[in-house]
């Protein structure tokens, strides 16, 4: 599938970094509170250059792969814990034509049920509903099934002496759970999750514990653009300066970190509260400071923030957010470096997860397909807070759903210039869709560098549906 | 004209997060707490007929426990399948920690 690329240039492939500015670890030396191994740990590896071809963006023939070979043998959160807290409680979870219940079975029990009858095929529950049963009853005959899969009742039973009662049973797919999250898998030969993800990425969460977080918001946004191209705009920061130029004031976007490990995981650190090296001497560290964009600036309040003589904006950001959050959040986070503080994480777990563990930008993404339409996509937003110290665990948020034309700002409570910076990643997505249908060169180019995240992903990609 | 409210539960019978079923005038009627705001919905599901009692409230639903249509608290319209139609809500008020509902 993929275009030679002819131009190749000399010297060792991957090995050049922005010149001129110092890297994502000579920035986190300097911090006050230093970062853990897991921060400074660097894990680049060049993985080629070739183009890539559009095909895999547009055509129904290779959305119809990627579900019969990719989705089926690889992990995806289905929901949190907290979405299914008692026993009973369920969720349906789609992905393409797939639909599954998950439900708790137990207190430390959660089942993945294939969400349909197996008298007729009926739904046993409606895509997008979640609820409490007793037992799962179809609504079109009532065939009846208990919370562990097995058929509770069959009516008219005389009818089918060809059905045996007692082994029939909804199939489910793997079931695990993982830092607050239902992950479901339908391969039964699938890997655990803690192979697939990799020792050393399992350990950098152990700290994190995403478990002890609620959704504080959840956005559902239908977008204009095949799911890979959506996923693969938040698997860099090189659109920054461009896509984001406000955000890019305060970002240090052209020498952020990239990481891969195996097919499954890949990792990017982007520095905050410095300057872009695109800007270099544009602007001062006060500039930098009033410019700091947050997903929450709102708990920053209004005061001014200044930055003394010889500080940097880095430094002033890191003590005010360390203590602002602490109030607001009511937790203690002295036991997180500057960097955990400040800066943007941003982990792919292949092939639709995106987990933000810092605490500014504590963000979790999940991208899926439109089964009806290649070109277009569903993905999610949630922002996952830590649970308030001494109260109890809100209920998650309800999800807001924005359809294609609709801007972030609709969402209630979101900050404005945080929806704005959302709004121009869909505008360019839209356009990048057209275009790569429109292109008369068939495959697009990435760079060694910042775009190594895209590489690893549609190699994975590719080693997925080459797969029979 | 304003309508005629009927008093149907103390405030205290409805706790944050439940929901009680009553009858006022032959009307089979939901009141739910959810957030600490009072919904009076119609206690029938309009799929199949199932009360909607025993099924879990979120934070703006209830979910029918029989068949798992899911029903909005403040309007009333069927969020998923297998309902289409809306169930009926009721004005709901509280005076001298009376819930009170207009039928």
């Amino acid at each position: 599938m993929n275009v030679q690329n002819p131009k190749i240039g000399p010297g060792e492939k991957g090995a050049a970094r922005c010149p001129g500015a110092p890297s994502t670890q000579e920035i986190l030396s300097h911090d006050k509170v230093q970062a853990p191994p897991s921060i400074t740990a660097e894990h680049y590896k060049f993985l080629g250059d070739e183009d890539i071809a559009y095909d895999r963006y547009i055509t129904p023939e290779f959305a119809k792969l990627e579900y019969e070979r990719m989705w089926n043998r690889t992990w995806q959160w289905a929901c949190r814990e907290e979405h299914i807290p008692n026993v009973g409680d369920y969720i349906v979870y789609d992905i393409g034509a797939q639909s599954f219940i998950i439900t708790r079975t137990a207190a430390n029990q959660v089942k993945a049920f294939y969400n349909a009858c197996l008298h007729r095929g009926t739904k046993l529950r409606g895509s997008g509903s979640e609820g409490n049963a007793t037992d799962f009853k179809c609504p079109f005959h009532g065939w009846q099934y208990n919370l562990d899969g097995s058929l509770k009742y069959l009516p008219c039973q005389w009818d089918f002496p060809h059905v045996d009662t007692a082994k029939t049973r909804l199939p489910e797919a793997k079931v695990e759970l993982w830092q607050g999250f239902v992950w479901i898998n339908m391969d039964e030969k699938a890997p655990p999750l803690a192979e697939y993800i990799g020792p050393e990425v399992s350990a950098h969460f152990a700290k994190w514990k995403l478990e002890e977080r609620y959704v504080a918001m959840h956005v559902i946004k239908h977008m204009p653009c095949n799911w890979k191209f959506a996923a693969e705009a938040f698997l860099e920061s090189y659109h920054v300066i461009e896509t984001h130029p406000l955000v890019a004031l305060s970002t240090g976007d052209a020498n952020s970190q990239y990481d891969v490990w195996g097919d499954h995981v890949s990792r990017f650190l982007a520095p905050m509260g410095v300057l872009s090296p695109h800007l270099y001497g544009k602007h001062t560290e006060q500039d930098v400071l009033d410019t700091f964009t947050l997903g929450d600036r709102t708990v920053l309040g209004d005061d001014k923030l200044t930055v003394p003589e010889g500080g940097t904006a880095r430094g002033v950001m890191a003590d005010v957010l360390r203590d602002v959050m602490t109030k607001a959040l009511k937790s203690d986070l002295s036991s997180y470096s500057d960097s955990e503080m400040l800066d943007c994480y941003s982990y792919n777990i292949f092939p639709n997860c995106f987990l933000f563990p810092g605490i500014s930008l504590p963000m979790v993404y999940r991208f899926r397909p439109n089964p009806k339409d290649p070109t277009q996509c569903i993905y999610e937003l949630l922002f996952l807070r830590p649970i308030p110290a001494g109260e109890a665990r809100p209920a998650p948020a309800e999800p807001f759903t924005l359809t294609l034309g609709q801007s972030y700002s609709e969402v209630p409570g979101i900050d404005p210039g945080f929806g704005g910076v959302f709004d121009q990643d869909t505008d360019n997505l839209g356009l990048q869709q057209e275009g790569a249908a429109a292109s008369k060169k068939r495959g697009l180019t990435l760079g060694n560098y910042q775009e190594i995240r895209i590489r690893q992903f549609e190699r994975t990609i590719d080693k997925y549906v080459g797969k029979p | 004209m304003p309508g005629t409210y009927t008093r149907v539960l103390q405030t205290s019978e409805v706790p944050v997060g439940t929901k009680k079923a009553v009858d006022v005038g032959g009307k089979a009627i939901l009141i739910c707490n959810s957030e600490n705001k009072l919904h009076a919905v119609s206690n029938i599901c309009s799929h199949a007929n199932e009360t909607l009692e025993c099924g879990r409230m979120g934070r703006t639903w209830i979910a029918c426990p029989t068949h798992g249509a899911r029903f909005e608290l403040a309007t009333g319209r069927a969020m998923n399948p297998p309902a289409v139609r809306p169930i009926k809500t009721y004005p709901v008020r509280v005076v001298d920690d009376w819930i009170e509902v207009e039928v």
